[in-house]
């Protein structure tokens, strides 16, 4: 379990922005208000707020994939190494 | 309030889902074989055969289970109807996919059909309620959200499904939580359709945890995963849910990701993973292929297959422990 720990780590991080981003998505999205005189407006309102929360899902997600990319491609360049030195040796 | 008799009520559908998931598991086992539905254990040095499609046993166990549910405690039928209706539909497209694959496009778009019987029914509340911001108001985008979670979760679900009890066991720990927080939060209902999932799961690894003696197949992992997704929406939890399904997501998000489309195993020609002489399993290291949870795991070196599933069981407590702390932050913020 000792070598799953750096995922585990990356779980808790994608953890942290994801309540970070809802805070964003408070600030940002939830403010967003074009009237409720008529359906339209709340069509448009809902519409843009649902955008903008995707967007902030999206950088999310990128922010996600960037982290364990950076850790999955180092690890598997770091174990081939070791297993070519113990070869090697 | 939690009381012994709701207690009892929830411990009664484990019980009958349960025992009936244990029973018939094996017996579909020995019907698929009869009939040559077989698949092959691709992660073992040997050759061995097994018997595909037996998730049927889940959607029996389950559908007995819920039956009871309506039939011992009406109170809910609408709630129960519309759930067994989506796991059920999402069980038939199973069911077909097991039997004639379906293309890896038609497949997310027929699941999210499965959402029908919730929607039909307006057996759902368009106001979730998302830690640090509260009850929100979705009247007219919500409906178009439930049928995306229903095909990403049972399409995540499924995908998980790769080694021996890695769906059953990551899904059981889910279903567990999950359970708990439906019974604290005084939802009896939908704790008691909770109950019976995990009965169903946990019933199901007993058989499919290594060396597994049966395949669930894309009948028992999209009908697990539409059951996730219609507890989420009927207990109002999708957050929590969101939260427990990290790793699931992780699996799903960066195969798509790597590979750059929607793309089913039997279509990658570039394997993420290889089966190494001594029976351990190690990561691949080609660029192509699809870089996957298990694949992610075995970056730091080979491991044995049920290694493999203990440490996605592993990511999945620490998911779900990260869930439970999502309710709390979503009750405190509501106090």
């Amino acid at each position: 379990m000792k070598r799953l720990l750096p995922l585990a780590g990356i779980e808790v991080f994608v953890w942290s922005v994801l309540l970070l981003s809802t805070l964003l998505i408070s600030r940002l999205a939830f403010t967003i208000n074009l009237g409720n005189s008529s359906i339209l407006y709340r069509i448009a309102t809902e519409t843009i707020r649902v955008l903008v929360s995707g967007i902030i899902v999206l950088i999310w997600l990128f922010v996600w994939k960037k982290v364990t990319d950076f850790y999955f491609w180092r690890a598997i360049a770091r174990s081939r190494s070791t297993a070519q030195k113990s070869s090697e040796r | 309030m939690l009381d012994i008799s709701s207690l009892a009520s929830v411990a009664l559908i484990f019980a009958i889902t349960f025992l009936i998931t244990f029973i018939s598991t094996p017996l579909i086992g020995k019907v698929m074989r009869r009939h040559g539905i077989i698949g092959k254990d691709v992660h073992k040095p040997s050759e061995i055969k097994l018997p595909e499609m037996c998730g049927l046993a889940i959607l029996v166990g389950l559908t007995i289970g819920t039956i009871c549910s309506v039939f011992f405690f009406p109170g809910a039928t609408l709630e129960t109807t519309a759930f067994m209706g989506t796991v059920l539909i999402a069980g038939g497209i199973g069911v077909v996919d097991d039997l004639r694959p379906l293309s890896a496009r038609i497949k997310p778009l027929l699941t999210a059909i499965a959402c029908l019987p919730i929607l039909l029914l307006g057996t759902y509340d368009p106001r979730p309620t998302i830690p640090l911001l509260g009850t929100v108001r979705l009247t007219i985008v919500y409906p178009f959200l439930i049928p995306v979670a229903i095909a990403v979760t049972s399409n995540g679900v499924n995908m998980m499904d790769v080694l021996n009890g890695s769906m059953s066991g990551t899904v059981g720990i889910i279903s567990i939580a999950v359970t708990a927080i439906l019974l604290i939060s005084g939802d009896v209902n939908s704790a008691r359709l909770g109950a019976g999932l995990v009965a169903a799961v946990l019933a199901f690894h007993y058989f499919s945890r290594y060396p597994a003696k049966v395949f669930s197949g894309d009948t028992g992992t999209l009908s697990v995963g539409a059951a996730l997704a219609a507890l989420a929406i009927l207990g109002k939890i999708e957050t929590v849910m969101i939260v427990a399904l990290i790793p699931h997501i992780m699996n799903a998000f960066y195969g798509l990701s790597s590979v750059g489309r929607l793309y089913e195993r039997r279509e990658i020609r570039q394997r993420p993973t290889r089966l190494l002489s001594d029976g351990t399993i190690d990561a691949s290291a080609e660029r192509s292929a699809p870089v996957t949870l298990t694949r992610i795991i075995l970056a730091t070196g080979p491991m044995r297959e049920p290694e493999i599933v203990r440490g996605m069981m592993f990511l999945t407590l620490i998911s779900t422990v990260l869930a439970v702390l999502t309710y709390g932050i979503t009750l405190a913020g509501r106090v």
